[in-house]
């Protein structure tokens, strides 16, 4: 009776309405998420926040689209650059014919030392700390810009490709609009910001004046659809073009069905890790974590993700990072477990208490871990805590184990310095996230940092994983990307590896083809 | 009556207080921090401690406590924490679709609801009554997003009459209109199955009155005195349970919003309290109180409408 008149209406409705025309040249983007944060690009750093940002700006310098290796690193803004001898003074040349969108005009030197030094202000930054080595930022003339370093940086060109401080602002764009700024973004990359749709969409433009050209896509339409299962319905129905997806093996596989549909696992890898706190008993005893480690069955765990999305880890970094080198971790091996166990003193096994939070895929993946621990008589209890309040409380030190997945910036510099050096154990001013509290390889990661030698820094880092890796730091679980899928119609000119930025790049050459 | 309003609304600011003060508080007992979901998961302590700083955080409880107080007795609501804009502005950009979808869905939903409670209550333990009885158990029992996504597999997705995205950029009247449809009849199948069944019970109850009796015995139409002589009789536990539900319409709209992605308070309360931005969630839960508030006072002033005989005082 409720149903009836409501199905009449519909009707009526849907055959008196027609559907709006979209412009044929709109890439429309759907990703998981209630709103936009920010767009300033210093400030941005929730994914769905980055992955606009991506299409807005420049850098000095960028990594080749579609790929994720700073070793593939091209000239952007500047066309080219040289290195003093002691690699501390670099100077950029910056290319002719580069406009600021929304007619702020061409962009200067003046400009880069503006966002660099904004890059570097804690005060605008929320990436201040990865330029604590720039000295001085000077333009000689205004196709010329000069940094000098205290000391040399692992990697002085990542710092300067468009993801995080590397993106290029325009001076006059910035002090004009104000505070505005974080909501209509102007840079000088292929797309201009248009509109900003609270919890609706942003749009952009293409920008027709772009230094490599006019982009063919002539509008991005970037939606924001929090219900999962309203996404895929969107995708489904033909309303959406390219999806951010889920962690999840069955959102593959379901997407790979449909149609005309291209599914891939992006880069950055990320690696999900599980970080043991090497100063509380009984975790402190090598032997006991050595124990958590051969008690861990890394394939089984890869196999309830899905191997369509994950791989078992290979180190304690993720795959594919500048540094990274697959290095022999501890066997799934339970009678090795309990005999390390009975040799550390406990025959009868341990009980370990951790923070867990609610999010399914992460509590789900510990609820496996926790039954094969149970297997060797390894106790571990959970406290569950909602997601913000287990961001909280894992940096107060609250945890003995915490489970944390993440990708970075891919050199493995910064993953070995957030995670696993001493100046970023949770609980000091510096804290970031080693939550092991694990200081074996600080010496590795600081002579790294200044070797200036590409060889020599690979060695050492690999040196690090091998000795954080022995210690048992944290135990490797596996690796997994950024699902994506769009239409075929969308179709890159070059093969799409991943993107910083964690969208997949949209330029001028991308197509969607009708 | 202008007595009676006054009242109200002075207990109302009492209301508000009390909810104000308390929610100032427990969003902070609560643990989480702002500051990190600002700065990101790679930010250091330090960097976290100086935003608090920058934020007001690091100050004592009731330091804050009164800085928002005198903050919000002049109007200023602030800024949100994690977005920067101004609190006010944000509830209000989203504030009219939600107040479209809710009076939209409540209106559907006693159209539906009364004409089918009535004719449940006439055919009482006959087909009609089963029928209905059962299918607003359904309303009553499936959750908004279980029945939203239903409403999308269907009208979406089979028949391809409607999008699924209800957020379109299409501002025309029938655009809105379209957009509207399928939320609006998720919500009212819900507030229906309440109307339904209360309109039936008050229905059946008033069926039996003497007068009744009396007005079909003396010969008059059974319509009129259906329509005329019981329904007005049994409109005030209707009007009681349409805004006793207006709450849980409210709630169910913050599913119904996020399934079929359109704007709403209810997005931006779910999207504060994960990031914990407590500025923006002390200005929602202000908005909510009030609404409940308001749709208090209407309701008791409906009652007078309906029967002279109730007295404001």
């Amino acid at each position: 009776m409720t149903l009836k008149p409501a199905i009449l209406s519909s009707l009526v409705l849907g055959t008196l309405l027609s559907a709006t025309a979209l412009n044929a040249q709109t890439l429309r983007v759907a990703v998981p998420g209630s709103d936009m944060g920010t767009l300033d690009p210093y400030r941005a750093s929730a994914t769905l926040d980055i992955n606009v940002v991506n299409w807005l700006f420049n850098g000095l310098v960028r990594i080749k689209p579609g790929q994720i290796s700073p070793e593939m690193i091209e000239p952007d803004l500047a066309e080219s650059w040289t290195t003093s001898s002691d690699g501390k003074t670099w100077t950029f040349k910056l290319r002719d014919g580069v406009q600021c969108q929304g007619g702020y005009g061409a962009l200067t030197a003046d400009d880069v030392v503006y966002s660099l030094k904004r890059a570097a202000n804690k005060d605008t930054s929320s990436f201040y700390a990865e330029y604590a080595a720039f000295d001085t930022i000077t333009a000689s003339d205004p196709k010329t810009v000069t940094i000098t370093l205290k000391e040399t940086v692992p990697s002085m060109l990542g710092l300067l490709v468009p993801y995080h401080g590397g993106n290029i602002v325009c001076q006059k764009a910035v002090e004009a609009l104000g505070a505005e700024f974080a909501r209509k973004p102007i840079g000088t990359g292929p797309f201009e910001f248009v509109e900003y749709r609270p919890q609706q969409y942003v749009k952009l433009k293409a920008n027709e004046a772009y230094f490599r050209g006019a982009p063919k896509i002539k509008e991005i339409l970037f939606r924001y659809i929090q219900s999962d299962s309203s996404r895929d319905l969107a995708f489904q129905s033909g309303e959406i073009d390219l999806i951010n997806g889920r962690f999840e093996d069955s959102w593959v596989k379901r997407m790979a069905q449909i149609p005309n549909t291209k599914v891939d696992i992006l880069g950055p890898l990320e690696i999900h890790n599980i970080h043991l706190n090497m100063t509380q008993k009984p975790l402190d005893d090598l032997r006991v974590r050595q124990a958590i480690a051969h008690a861990i069955d890394r394939d089984a765990i890869v196999k309830f993700r899905g191997t369509s999305i994950s791989k078992a880890a290979e180190s304690v970094i993720p795959g594919g990072y500048l540094g990274f080198a697959p290095i022999p971790l501890l066997k799934y091996d339970p009678a090795a477990a309990k005999k390390l166990l009975a040799e550390a003193g406990y025959p009868n096994g341990i009980t370990i208490k951790s923070i867990q939070t609610t999010l399914p895929a992460m509590l789900t993946t510990m609820q496996v871990v926790q039954s094969q621990l149970r297997a060797v008589g390894v106790n571990l209890e959970f406290t569950l805590v909602d997601h913000p309040t287990f961001h909280s409380q894992i940096r107060q030190d609250l945890s003995q184990l915490v489970y944390y997945g993440a990708a970075r910036f891919p050199v493995a510099d910064t993953f070995l310095t957030q995670f696993f050096d001493s100046t970023s154990i949770v609980g000091k001013p510096s804290a970031v996230t080693n939550f092991s509290h694990c200081d074996v390889a600080d010496d590795e990661i600081k002579s790294a940092r200044t070797a200036g030698d590409i060889e020599k820094q690979k060695a050492l880092w690999v040196d690090a994983q091998k000795k954080i890796a022995d210690k048992v730091c944290a135990i490797p679980l596996y690796e997994m990307g950024q699902p994506w899928a769009w239409t075929q119609k969308l179709v890159f000119d070059y093969p799409v590896k991943g993107s910083l930025n964690l969208s997949p790049p949209i330029d001028e050459t991308t197509q969607l083809r009708n | 009556m202008t007595a009676f309003i006054i009242k109200r609304l002075g207990f109302a600011v009492v209301t508000l207080f009390a909810v104000l003060s308390l929610v100032f508080f427990i969003v902070r007992i609560l643990p989480g921090d702002p500051a990190m979901v600002i700065l990101g998961d790679q930010a250091s302590a330090a960097s976290i401690a100086a935003l608090r700083q920058k934020l007001g955080l690091d100050q004592p409880l009731l330091v804050q406590y009164l800085n928002f107080l005198v903050g919000a007795i002049r109007g200023d609501w602030g800024v949100s924490m994690v977005s920067g804009r101004p609190v006010i502005g944000e509830v209000l950009s989203v504030l009219p679709s939600t107040i479209e979808l809710t009076l939209v869905s409540l209106f559907l939903g006693v159209i539906l609801g009364v004409p089918a409670g009535v004719w449940a209550a006439v055919n009482r333990n006959r087909i009609p009554d089963v029928v209905t009885r059962i299918v607003s158990l359904l309303g009553l029992s499936a959750p908004a997003f279980v029945s939203g996504i239903v409403l999308l597999l269907i009208f979406a997705i089979a028949l391809q009459w409607f999008p699924v995205i209800s957020s379109g950029q299409d501002t025309s009247f029938s655009g809105r209109l379209r957009d509207l449809a399928l939320p609006a009849v998720n919500l009212a199948l819900i507030m229906a199955a309440y109307v339904t069944r209360v309109t039936r019970s008050a229905m059946l109850e008033v069926l039996g009155q003497d007068y009744v009796r009396t007005a079909r015995a003396k010969g008059v139409p059974a319509g009129v005195v259906i329509w005329r002589h019981a329904m007005r009789n049994c409109l005030i536990p209707v009007i009681t349970v349409i805004g006793l539900y207006l709450g849980i319409l409210i709630g169910n709209s913050v599913l119904t919003e996020i399934v079929f992605n359109r704007p709403g308070l209810g997005k931006l309360i779910v999207g504060a309290l994960t990031q914990r931005d407590y500025t923006m969630l002390q200005g929602m839960i202000v908005i909510y109180t009030l609404i409940v508030v308001l749709v208090n006072l209407i309701t008791d002033l409906a009652y007078g409408l309906v029967d002279p005989r109730v007295q404001y005082r």
